[in-house]
């Protein structure tokens, strides 16, 4: 394989490793006949992305002879050969990707300013093809916007953040920032509201709320800024992934990042699904001055010590969940063998980490074989018959 | 009980959230206090026992173009919320370009003060943010925790130099040292002081002047005597961190070797800071 | 602005060292060149003050301030020397925050009474005085490492901003640097070996950032990459480097050094090699 890329393709290569490596610590590379494919998994597989950049991309792309080859390598080596990102469009001329399978190495010559030349020589290791299995184009909701608008939205929000819902209506969407049930007398709670007229595209099909995590789509929001391209997010029910692109003539990013399998309660009770006509959340309405509705109806008198003020908070969290609201879909991280769908409905409902598994919504058209573990959005088992 | 208050000036909410940035580098969780006219932030740590206090006033009018509010009953028409002023800090300097800022107190999943925002936008509509900060609710019958603290007795008032300088000062003194002196004497003299094994330090600040209401209440006190206090200097420094706006006046009072007593005078708002002496 | 305090009860006579800078910076700057441990020695002659921190006997950092960039330089001494605390001098020279606007600088008068004594700084900035004393301490004998130009076999002298680059991209998961020069191809080369792979930076000896290329031999030396990391706080404040090796191996990096007042001061860096390597 060597590919070539010039001018101010190479910023663009270096950014889009760059939040490639927001998601997972490794970079599979595969140079495919459509073009080089640059993929990475989180290690509990529920954020998956995928840049592919086509052969006219590069200024020559040239496939290894006769035989596929696919590689990966830790992601942080190959960042550190695009250190200096800020001054990279000024340095750096040009640069050469090359496979040099005898020696198992993958060479990145930078040719830079003042004739100096930089060589990096990075070990990788054979691996399976890592494919994600996601049918974006079967979303029932989609949207496009540029990408200021998705910038200024998530300012609003922590850097320390986790995890940020989105609920839709027909020309309005939300973005909530998640709080974990126990933490809810605590948390500050952020919500923005953006009118559909906002957007490239609006296209609303279910109003549905999903959660998924903010670090991985602040990562593609610095590659989608840095190239101005529009970002298209697609999503259907809570539970199956919310898959998140950028595309132009010579590339296309895919972000595909697990949803929570059930929303907390009282999201899910706003955006009942097969309601699409029920109203949106209560949102404060601004220009309504009623405060009313907003009292706090606290009887000061009644609290003959300091906890009572707190013992009146919780009067007002809503009644916990009850296990049988879990999706049976979900999937559990420590139960990585396989096993029945449902085993995990003793788990506490509370647990944080099952937001991060993936539901299978899709059948799992790329995968040819019944596999247990078709639950796993990205597999990269041994067997690449995909 | 009920408060609503609505900011339309730009320059209104910049200042407001200057001054609860300024609060939240004092202090993790305070107490919001709230009456008709002024808004309070309070700390009420026991100096005594080695607490830092603090108190700081601002007038409802130079700050909200409306402003209303129900207290407990009409006896004590007064709200105290206990919140983290780090939470409200970061409501309000994400709507700092808005077109209108609410800020209201709302019974959501718990109390609440609820910022939000008219944000201006290109389409029609405009984007609508809300920050809903929990809050507390402090019972009456622990106000008497929050009032004003009383000016202590000192032995010697000052104005302080350009704070600035100061926090140059006592920054690279922290690198050196955990503890630091005030003296100041009512000549209008001030000397910041360290000293370790390794390296002692001294800075003289003079003509500083002092302000009208004197000190050393028993009078007769010699212009040239030091008071001082010997304080922990990360308090000492997180005060001067917090100062962004250059203060109309800041001075400080020394009771010796017992309190360093900051205060700073805005136009519109006023903060006292205590931090007690160590011996 | 005169130094109002600066002797009231202190004489002058009494002092075998004053030195006086009218903007401080212009020795905290270049000491910042040089601060990776605490202690350093400072050696005073008639011709200006070196100062000198070493590091496991492998490393030595030396800056050196010329009679010149002093407004006042009084020695009564043919040699004065002292120990400090350079992490301390540092935060006292920078006492009213370094600032680098223009107008405002931190005048400083530098004393040492002799064996014994405190070194005592008076600085001030806008008629505000500060006066630290810092404890000194017997000066240590410094490490000669015996590197004589007339052993050098290859020199070159760079551009600074085309080593910075390499500097800051050097991979840290390399315990050595190795530096070949040579007078064929690759010239100059810094390479290191990593956790993930091996990178070379090679510099040709035609680039516009080369002001001088005198390889006569190829010579391929490692260094280790901690004892080297501290150079980088000397290469951000340089404009040129000369990188020169000697026939042991032994690596000494000169780095130019302006200051705010257009004057040039040195510092330099002494290395010893890591190992031997045999030539590929």
């Amino acid at each position: 394989m060597q590919c070539v890329v010039t001018g101010g393709n190479v910023k663009v290569l270096a950014k889009a490793i760059h939040s490639l490596s927001r998601i997972g610590d490794e970079l599979y590379v595969e140079p495919q006949q459509d073009g080089l494919a640059l993929r990475s998994v989180n290690s509990s597989r529920s954020a998956y992305a995928c840049f592919l950049f086509a052969p006219l991309f590069f200024s020559r792309y040239s496939l290894p002879n006769g035989h596929d080859f696919r590689c990966k390598m830790a992601i942080k080596s190959v960042q550190s050969v695009f250190r200096s990102l800020a001054t990279l469009e000024k340095t750096v001329e040009k640069c050469h990707i090359e496979l040099d399978e005898q020696k198992n190495r993958l060479t990145f010559t930078l040719h830079c300013k003042h004739g100096l030349l930089k060589t990096h020589n990075l070990s990788y290791q054979d691996s399976e093809s890592l494919q994600a299995v996601f049918d974006k184009e079967g979303c029932g909701n989609v949207f496009r916007a540029q990408p200021r608008l998705l910038v200024d939205t998530v300012v609003h929000f922590p850097p320390s953040l986790e995890e940020v819902s989105v609920s839709v209506s027909d020309n309005r969407m939300w973005f909530r920032n998640h709080v974990d049930e126990e933490e809810r007398s605590k948390a500050m709670v952020t919500e923005l509201c953006l009118a559909s007229d906002e957007f490239d595209h609006f296209a609303v099909h279910a109003h549905n709320s999903v959660t998924f995590c903010l670090k991985e789509l602040r990562g593609l929001l610095v590659f989608a800024e840095s190239t101005g391209l529009p970002i298209s997010m697609y999503f259907d029910e809570p539970g199956s992934p919310v898959v998140l692109s950028v595309t132009d003539s010579v590339l296309e990013g895919n972000f595909v990042l697990a949803t929570l399998s059930h929303d907390d309660h009282s999201f899910q009770k706003n955006n009942t699904k097969g309601a699409p006509t029920a109203p949106p959340p209560p949102l404060d309405d601004f220009m309504n001055d009623d405060m009313d509705p907003y009292l706090i109806a606290m009887d000061t008198s009644m609290a003959p010590g300091t906890p009572e003020a707190s013992s009146a908070l919780t009067v007002c969290s809503p009644p916990q969940t009850p296990a049988a609201n879990h999706s049976t879909r979900l999937h559990c991280e420590e139960e990585e063998e396989e096993e029945e769908e449902t085993v995990d409905s003793d788990r506490p409902p509370n647990k944080k980490f099952r937001s991060l598994f993936f539901g299978s919504v899709f059948p799992s058209q790329m995968s040819t074989q019944p596999l247990p573990d078709q639950d796993v959005l990205a597999s990269d088992s041994e067997e690449d018959d995909s | 009980m009920k408060f609503r208050g609505k900011i339309i000036d730009i320059a209104c909410l910049n200042h407001f959230s200057r001054v609860v940035t300024t609060i939240a580098k004092l202090t993790k969780t305070c107490v919001l206090r709230l009456t008709p006219d002024n808004l309070f932030f309070v700390l009420s740590g026991k100096v005594a026992n080695g607490g830092v206090s603090m108190w700081c006033e601002l007038s409802q009018g130079n700050f909200f173009d409306e402003y209303q509010m129900e207290g407990v009953s009409s006896e004590d028409n007064e709200i105290c919320l206990e919140l983290s002023p780090e939470n409200l800090s970061r409501a309000l300097k994400t709507v700092q370009n808005a077109k209108s800022v609410k800020v209201k107190l709302t019974k959501k999943h718990c109390p609440c003060v609820t910022v939000s925002a008219e944000l201006p936008t290109l389409s029609s509509v405009s984007r609508v943010v809300t920050h809903d900060v929990p809050v507390e609710v402090i019972p009456r019958r622990l106000w008497h925790e929050l009032k004003e603290p009383s000016v202590p007795d000192f032995h010697v008032s000052i104005y302080l130099p350009p704070l600035k300088t100061m926090k140059n000062v006592v920054d690279r003194m922290k690198n050196l040292s955990n503890f630091l002196v005030v003296e100041a004497n009512l000549n209008g003299e001030m000397n910041l002081k360290i000293e370790t094994d390794l390296v002692s330090v001294t800075t003289h600040f003079k003509d500083l002047g002092n302000p009208p209401w004197g000190g050393g209440s028993e009078g007769g006190a010699d212009p040239e005597g030091m008071a001082e206090a010997r304080v922990d200097i990360r308090r000492l420094q997180q005060f001067l961190m917090g100062q962004q706006v250059t203060p109309t006046k800041a001075m400080c009072n020394i009771v010796h070797q017992r309190i360093l007593h900051l205060v700073v005078l805005h136009d519109d708002a006023s903060l006292q800071y205590f931090i007690p002496a160590v011996a | 602005m005169p130094l109002s305090t600066q002797s009231q009860d202190d004489n002058d006579e009494q002092y075998i060292l004053v030195a006086s800078l009218d903007n401080a910076r212009n020795l905290s700057n270049i000491l910042k060149a040089i601060a990776f441990k605490d202690h350093a020695i400072f050696t005073a002659t008639p011709n200006g003050l070196k100062v000198t921190v070493e590091d496991s006997k492998c490393l030595q950092a030396n800056a050196f301030i010329q009679v010149e960039i002093f407004q006042e330089f009084t020695i009564k001494e043919d040699l004065v020397g002292f120990q400090v605390n350079l992490t301390v001098l540092l935060d006292c020279l920078n006492i009213f925050g370094g600032s680098t606007a223009p107008g405002l600088s931190t005048a400083l008068r530098m004393c040492y009474r002799g064996y014994g004594y405190p070194l005592t700084l008076f600085l001030e900035e806008g008629g505000v005085v500060t006066v630290c004393k810092i404890n000194t301490q017997e000066p240590e004998e410094p490490i000669d490492f015996d590197f004589c130009s007339s052993n050098v076999i290859n020199k070159v002298i760079l551009q600074s901003e085309s080593l910075k680059e390499a500097f800051s991209e050097l991979d840290m998961t390399s315990e050595v640097l190795q530096i070949t020069m040579s007078p064929s191809q690759p010239y100059f080369r810094l390479s290191t070996f990593g956790n993930s792979g091996n990178a070379h930076y090679d510099y040709s000896k035609d680039s516009d950032m080369m002001e001088l290329f005198k390889c006569t031999t190829t010579q391929t030396n490692r260094y280790k990459m901690l004892l080297l990391k501290p150079t980088t706080k000397a290469l951000a404040l340089s404009c040129k480097v000369s990188v020169r090796t000697d026939s042991r191996g032994f690596l000494s990096l000169q780095y130019m050094v302006r200051n705010d007042d257009g004057q040039i001061c040195f510092v330099e860096y002494y290395c010893c090699p890591d190992e031997e390597v045999e030539e590929e």
